[in-house]
């Protein structure tokens, strides 16, 4: 947020970022699934110089008891940042209360997108790691923690798609980095299942008028499907051999 | 062809495996493939089902019975009434699901110890492929490898003598290519080229 | 922990919805009896209580001359935190803060810096020779919680922040009681928050309501219409047009909520 230090001018003279990104133009993201042994699901996500990995545990029985839902499965989502995850000095372990809200946030997301009434009394616990952080590294989990889910088998509505838009310069951009995170006008997270368009995620800090928020759900939703190519070759590259046709035997 | 979850599998409500309904139309909601019109789960969770012949963990000893784990997220149950034999902590059962209620814990009957062997687990979404049509692709492996093999319907797998070693071999490519054409013809190539070699 | 009997009462909640109703015969965007006390203590340097029908939520403010963070040492300091105490609920345990307190704090706190009602550049202007600056601790303790903390929460810690007495500073010393002046504020935020209840969108929501509610969407908005804060809580999924149409409504009230401060 914008403080006595001088605002560092986020465009350069062409009109681009500083990072030579249009406004609607995203970091470079690339996924793989399914990269660890123990964990039932696991991926890793890494965009632009974020990476975060992931893993997903059960269904499993709820501990302790008294925590589980007759009804349905209970997730409990954790998202951490390791101590060496920044780039400047040496973090402290363990989760804050930045991380905090953030894992519940996230845990909001995926109780919205699995199919917990399949899974009554038991729970699903999902890992997140921030290895290294760039602004956006929510997004970046939340990418990653969707296909952990689905590496694991675990019936969901859709793949999550995270994006984050924000205000720099006066004007609405895509998928900030950590200065214009820093430095910019308003930052918008949020996360879209794009089969019904709807928000599973959504936050906001920063100064923006009504239409601006219009004008960044709008560019968000737009570069959202960008962010879903990924995840879906991501899933494909490791699942996506089938070339199981009609008359395939069985 | 892959279907991804969230993907629309038919325009009207076909509910089965691996699928949800919304608005009279049905979607993926786990990785599987789309062959002949019918959605095949690639992935998921072992759901107890009536009949099923399971192979169990006995996993702790109460008065009247004990708690088994049968690779699923639900409890199994098997009562004290169901047989003279009496299990430990640690034994591994064959058993057969009798009664599920509406939280998906089933009570078993019919338990049996296995004799010495080992046990392997795979994807229960792969136990099909592994038995084959009319038991033909199981039947190719235990004359093959002359090991005895139950493949119990929660993707656990026990076996015991012959070439234990080819038999696990192969079962393990099958879990691997499920998804694959001609995956019969591969299996009987990989049994005949690796007979010698394991024994 | 959700008491029983409340989860009776939500389900009652759940089904009148359904209908167009409220159980204490509100209609969906009407609020409950908003007061707030100015000023009802005199050790913090500023206070107020927000009473939002029943729920009452008393915020303290205090100032005092800390180290700045390293890399801005000439930004005063804002900091806020809420504490569940078991006293505003049998469901509240004691111990250190559960992610609910967290998140109320972040979004009031989110609202509060997003729109820099207080200018941490004002804040830090005058450091002290030792470079200290102005810190502004805001404390919001819910006494009686029966629903929407988190609005009341904000327009409780505006006013204190309206209020507030900032210390007479003499050379490195603050000499609390001696009156150095008011709060340099530059604007006015708080927070609109909606629950979404069998598909509807109830405003100024009970504890009961929020129990039935599958999720909560609060959005911050200043006195001269701006968006400051949003936070989209609980697993319902929102529609861009939905959310849209909520930061309106939010807009809308405001004027009705700063007439209360």
């Amino acid at each position: 947020m914008s403080t006595t230090n001088p605002p560092k001018p986020l465009f350069r003279e062409d009109g681009k970022r500083l990072s030579g990104r249009e406004d609607t133009d995203l970091r470079e993201i690339k996924m793989q699934v399914g990269i660890f042994k123990k964990a039932q699901g696991s991926a890793m996500a890494e965009w632009g110089k974020n990476k975060v990995v992931a893993g997903v545990y059960g269904p499993k029985e709820v501990f302790p008891k008294f925590l589980a839902d007759p009804y349905k499965g209970i997730i409990a989502a954790r998202y951490i940042m390791a101590p060496f995850s920044g780039a400047e000095e040496h973090g402290r372990a363990g989760p804050n209360r930045r991380s905090l809200e953030i894992s519940k946030v996230v845990r909001h997301v995926f109780e919205n997108n699995v199919l917990l009434q399949e899974f009554p009394k038991t729970g699903i616990d999902i890992q997140m790691e921030v290895i290294q952080s760039d602004g956006g590294t929510r997004v970046t989990a939340i990418a990653a923690a969707s296909l952990a889910l689905i590496d694991a088998g675990i019936p969901v509505y859709d793949i999550v798609t995270p994006i984050s838009v924000g205000k720099v310069g006066g004007k609405m951009v895509v998928d900030l980095d950590k200065d214009e995170d820093n430095f910019g006008e308003g930052d918008l997270p949020m996360a879209f299942s794009l089969r019904t368009g709807e928000l599973l995620l959504w936050q906001m800090d920063g100064l923006i008028s009504r239409d601006e928020l219009e004008d960044g759900l709008n560019k968000g939703f737009e570069a959202a499907q960008k962010v879903r190519v990924v995840q879906e070759a991501a899933l494909k590259e490791k699942y996506g051999d089938f070339n199981g046709s009609d008359t395939g035997q069985n | 062809m892959i279907v991804l979850p969230g993907q629309k599998v038919a325009d009207a409500a076909q509910p089965g495996q691996g699928v949800f309904i919304e608005d009279n139309k049905t979607y993926a909601s786990t990785l599987a493939i789309l062959r002949d019109g019918r959605v095949i789960p690639q992935k998921g969770q072992y759901k107890p089902l009536v009949e099923d012949f399971v192979v169990g963990l006995v996993k702790d000893v109460q008065f009247n019975g004990y708690h088994v784990d049968v690779n699923a997220p639900f409890e199994s149950f098997i009562s004290n009434r169901e047989s003279l034999e009496e299990f430990k902590a640690g034994e591994v059962v064959s058993a057969k699901v009798v009664e599920v209620n509406e939280l998906h814990e089933a009570t078993l009957s019919q338990p049996r110890k296995f004799p010495p062997g080992t046990v392997i687990e795979i994807s229960f979404v792969k136990v099909p492929r592994v038995i084959g049509r009319n038991g033909s692709m199981l039947d190719m492996i235990k004359t093959a490898t002359g090991t005895e093999i139950f493949v119990g319907k929660n993707g656990r797998i026990f076996l015991t003598g012959g070439n234990i070693k080819l038999a696990i071999k192969a079962i393990g490519k099958i879990d691997a290519e499920a998804h694959t054409q001609g995956l019969t013809d591969a299996v009987k190539e990989f049994l005949e080229k690796n007979k010698e070699n394991d024994a | 922990m959700v008491l029983i009997l409340d989860k009776i009462k939500a389900e009652e909640v759940k089904a009148l919805a359904a209908k167009g109703e409220r159980l204490d015969g509100r209609g969906f965007k009407d609020y409950r009896d908003i007061k707030v006390d100015v000023r009802p203590l005199q050790n913090p340097e500023g206070s107020a209580m927000a009473h939002f029908g029943d729920t009452k939520v008393l915020v303290g403010v205090k100032v005092d001359l800390v180290k700045p963070f390293a890399d801005r040492p000439t930004d005063g300091v804002i900091s806020v935190n809420c504490e569940f105490t078991p006293l505003a609920h049998p469901a509240f345990e004691p111990g250190p803060p559960k992610e609910e307190s967290i998140e109320l704090a972040r979004v009031v706190d989110r609202a509060i810096r997003s729109a820099e009602v207080l200018p941490l550049a004002k804040l830090g202007e005058n450091p002290t020779e030792d470079g200290r600056v102005l810190g502004v601790y805001v404390d919001v303790y819910p006494l009686d919680h029966n629903g929407n903390l988190t609005d009341a929460a904000s327009l409780a810690a505006m006013c204190a922040l309206k209020n507030t007495i900032v210390p007479k500073i003499e050379g490195d010393l603050l000499i609390r009681g001696e009156d150095g002046g008011k709060l340099p504020l530059q604007r006015q935020a708080t927070t609109c928050s909606f629950e979404v209840v069998s598909g509807n969108i109830f405003v100024d929501a009970t504890d009961i309501e929020e129990i039935a509610s599958y999720g909560r969407v609060s959005i911050g908005v200043t006195d001269d219409g701006f968006l400051c804060a949003g936070q989209k809580s609980g697993a319902a999924g929102i529609s861009r047009d939905k959310l849209l149409e909520l930061a309106d409504l939010a807009l809308e009230n405001r004027k009705f909520l700063f007439s209360k401060i």
